[in-house]
C-alpha cells in the first residue's frame, strides 16, 4: 500500500471551538469538552458514535495522557488513542494519523481535540518558562534561550541572506490583525499599522512584541470519518484531505541543516503530490504565524512564492483578499488566539470553514482547495495537509 | 509544573551519560568535539555514535575556539525571571572553525556590536562551583 491512497479517503464532518482568548476559571479538559460537544453536533453525530480519540498535551493540565483523561472527562470509551507530541506541528498530525487509522480500519469515528489555557491558567512568568523548557536544558537553557529566540535567529538570517525587511515583517502582523478583526471572536481586533508594530518592545531581535503571536485560552475539535460512512450520515458539506507530508530536518536549532530553508519544502512537497494539486491551484491557507518572518518563510517553502521573495509578496498585498493565496483569514496565532499546541487547529478550523462557504463576511469565494501548514520548535517539525471540497476529489 | 522560586533560579546543564566528559572538559578549559576516525565528520552534540557513517569511534579533541557568527537574536524580554537582570543580551549561533555550530552567548561587549559573520573567539565562564559555560568574545 502506498501513501497515496489516503487521498480523499477520509472526511473532516465535524468542526467545534471552545471559548476562545481570555477564559479564566476553565480547565483544559473543560474546554477540550466544550470544543468537542460543538463539533459532534455539528456532525449530528452522539458522542456513542465516537471510537478514537486523538490528542495533544496542554502546559496548564497535569495529564501526561489528554486524549486518555479527556474521554473520561467525556465520558467516552474509544478503542484507538493517543496523545500525540511534536510540537506546534502536532496539529496536522492529527489529522494525517487520524485519517491513516480509520483507513487502515483502527477506529471508524475519530475525534481530534485539544485545548489549553496558557493565559489564564499559568502566570506569564511560568507560561514563557514552560516554553522555554521545551529547549535542551544542557546545550540551550543555561544560556537563556527561549523559543521566540530560536526563530528570531531564522528570520534575522533570512534578513541577512535575502534582504527582507523589519517593515515586511510588521506588514504580516497588520494584514493578521485586519483579518482577525472581521473574526467572531478573535483575541485582538484593533487594527494596527506597521508603526505599531516597529514602535512595539523589542522581545529578541528582530521581533516585536506584535511580530510575536499572542498567549491564549482555548481549543477546538474535528470529527472524521470515511468517506463512505461520512456519506451514509447524510453529512451536507463534507471536507475531503486529499494530502499529508510531514518532515522533520533536526531536534536542535544548531543542528538545522539551514537557517532559511526549513522542512516544509519536503512536508508542503509530499503533500502536493498525494492531493495531486500545486501551490497553485490553493484557494485558500492556513499557515503557522507564531511569529511575522514565520509566515514569510512558509510562503517560499510551500511554494506560494519564490526563496527570498516573502517579505515583498506579503507587502504587496498577496496573503490577503484578491491576492495569491489568503492565508490565517481568522487572524492566526498572532490575533486569533494562540492557546500553545492547539493553536494550529484554529488554522484548520478556519480552512474548513472556508471550504464550506460559511465564513460569512471573511469568505474567500469559490474555495474549494485549501492548505494548513503547522510547524514547530524552531522549524524542527513541519505537517502539511491539503484539503478540499467534494468537486475537488 | 515549576514554582515561582524554581523559575529565578539559572538553569544548571544536568550531565548525562553522553556528555560528562564534555562538560569535565570546560571545567579545564576545553571545549570537546567529537571527531569520527573512521569518516573525518566533526560534531558539538556529545553522543555515542558518528551521526554521519553510524560508528562509534568517536575521540574527544579540545576545539580550536575560533568560529563565526552565523546568527544571532539580542534578547530584550527575557525567558522568565532567572534571566530579567541580564538583558539585552546577544544569543549567538556560532560556526566553529572546525564545521560544528552552537548555541552561546556574547560577551566581553555591547550586544549591538554583534554582526552577521563576525569572527569569534571561544572564553570560559564559571558559573558555579560545578560547572563552566561556552561563550564568546569578539576575535
Amino acid at each position: 500500500m502506498t501513501a497515496a491512497s489516503l487521498r480523499g479517503k477520509v472526511a473532516v464532518i465535524g468542526i467545534g471551538m471552545s471559548a476562545v482568548g481570555k477564559v479564566p476559571g476553565r480547565s483544559p479538559l473543560s474546554l477540550a469538552a466544550e470544543a468537542a460537544r460543538n463539533a459532534l453536533a455539528d456532525a449530528g453525530v452522539a458522542k456513542s458514535e465516537v471510537d478514537g480519540v486523538l490528542s495533544s498535551h496542554a502546559f496548564a493540565s497535569p495529564f501526561h495522557r489528554f486524549s486518555v483523561a479527556f474521554s473520561e472527562y467525556f465520558g467516552i470509551r474509544p478503542t484507538f488513542s493517543n496523545t500525540l507530541q511534536v510540537s506546534g506541528a502536532t496539529a496536522a498530525t492529527m489529522f494525517s494519523i487520524g485519517a491513516a487509522a480509520i483507513h487502515g480500519g483502527l477506529a471508524k469515528m475519530v475525534l481530534l481535540v485539544a485545548a489549553d489555557n496558557l493565559m489564564t491558567g499559568l502566570t506569564p512568568d511560568l507560561a514563557l518558562r514552560s516554553l522555554t523548557e521545551s529547549r535542551d536544558q544542557q546545550y540551550e537553557m543555561p544560556f537563556g534561550i527561549p523559543v521566540a529566540n530560536t526563530f528570531a535567529m531564522t528570520a534575522h538570517r533570512h534578513m541577512k541572506e535575502f534582504g527582507t525587511t523589519p517593515q515586511q515583517l510588521a506588514e504580516v502582523a497588520v494584514v493578521h490583525r485586519r483579518h482577525a478583526s472581521r473574526t467572531p471572536g478573535a483575541q485582538q481586533t484593533t487594527p494596527i499599522t506597521v508603526d505599531d508594530v516597529l514602535n512595539s518592545p523589542m522581545v529578541t531581535t528582530p521581533y516585536h512584541k506584535l511580530d510575536c503571536s499572542l498567549i491564549s485560552d482555548g481549543g477546538a475539535a474535528f470529527l472524521l470519518t470515511s468517506a463512505d460512512y461520512a456519506e451514509g450520515f447524510g453529512i451536507q458539506k463534507p471536507v475531503y484531505i486529499l494530502g499529508c507530508g510531514e518532515c522533520y530536518t533536526h531536534e536542535h536549532i544548531f543542528l538545522m541543516p539551514s537557517l532559511t530553508a526549513t522542512g516544509a519544502v519536503e512536508s508542503g512537497r509530499r503533500a502536493y503530490a498525494m492531493a495531486g494539486y500545486g501551490p497553485a491551484e490553493m484557494h485558500v491557507a492556513g499557515i503557522y504565524d507564531c511569529f511575522t518572518g514565520t509566515v514569510i518563510m512558509m510562503l517560499e517553502d510551500l511554494g506560494f512564492c519564490r526563496k527570498g521573495e516573502g517579505g515583498p509578496f506579503v507587502a504587496d498585498g498577496q496573503t490577503t483578499y484578491g491576492g495569491t493565496i489568503p492565508s490565517n483569514t481568522h487572524g492566526g496565532l498572532l490575533s486569533f488566539a494562540h492557546p500553545g499546541m492547539p493553536g494550529s487547529l484554529f488554522h484548520f478550523h478556519e480552512v474548513i470553514a472556508q471550504l464550506r462557504g460559511e465564513c460569512r463576511g471573511r469568505q474567500v469565494q469559490n474555495a474549494r482547495l485549501g492548505l494548513v501548514h503547522s510547524l514547530g520548535a524552531g522549524f524542527a517539525t513541519n505537517a502539511t495537509t491539503v484539503l478540499g471540497t467534494k468537486d475537488t476529489l | 509544573m515549576m514554582s515561582p522560586e524554581d523559575a529565578a533560579r539559572k538553569p544548571l546543564p544536568t550531565p548525562d551519560a553522553d556528555t560528562v566528559a564534555f562538560w569535565r572538559g570546560l571545567q579545564d578549559g576545553k571545549l570537546l568535539l567529537q571527531h569520527c576516525r573512521r569518516c573525518g565528520h566533526v560534531q558539538y552534540y556529545q553522543q555515542t555514535t558518528c551521526r554521519n557513517c553510524g560508528n562509534d569511534e568517536l575521540e574527544h579533541r579540545p576545539a580550536s575556539g575560533r568560529g563565526k557568527v552565523h546568527s544571532f537574536s539580542v534578547v530584550h524580554r527575557a525567558p522568565g525571571p532567572a534571566f530579567k537582570a541580564d538583558v539585552p543580551y546577544a544569543v549567538l549561533l556560532v560556526e566553529l572553525t572546525e564545521g560544528p555550530r552552537m548555541i552561546s552567548t556574547f560577551i566581553g561587549g555591547r550586544p549591538e556590536d554583534v554582526t552577521f559573520d563576525m569572527d569569534v573567539e571561544l572564553t570560559f565562564d564559571k558559573v558555579s562551583e560545578d560547572f563552566t559555560l561556552p561563550r564568546f568574545k569578539k576575535a
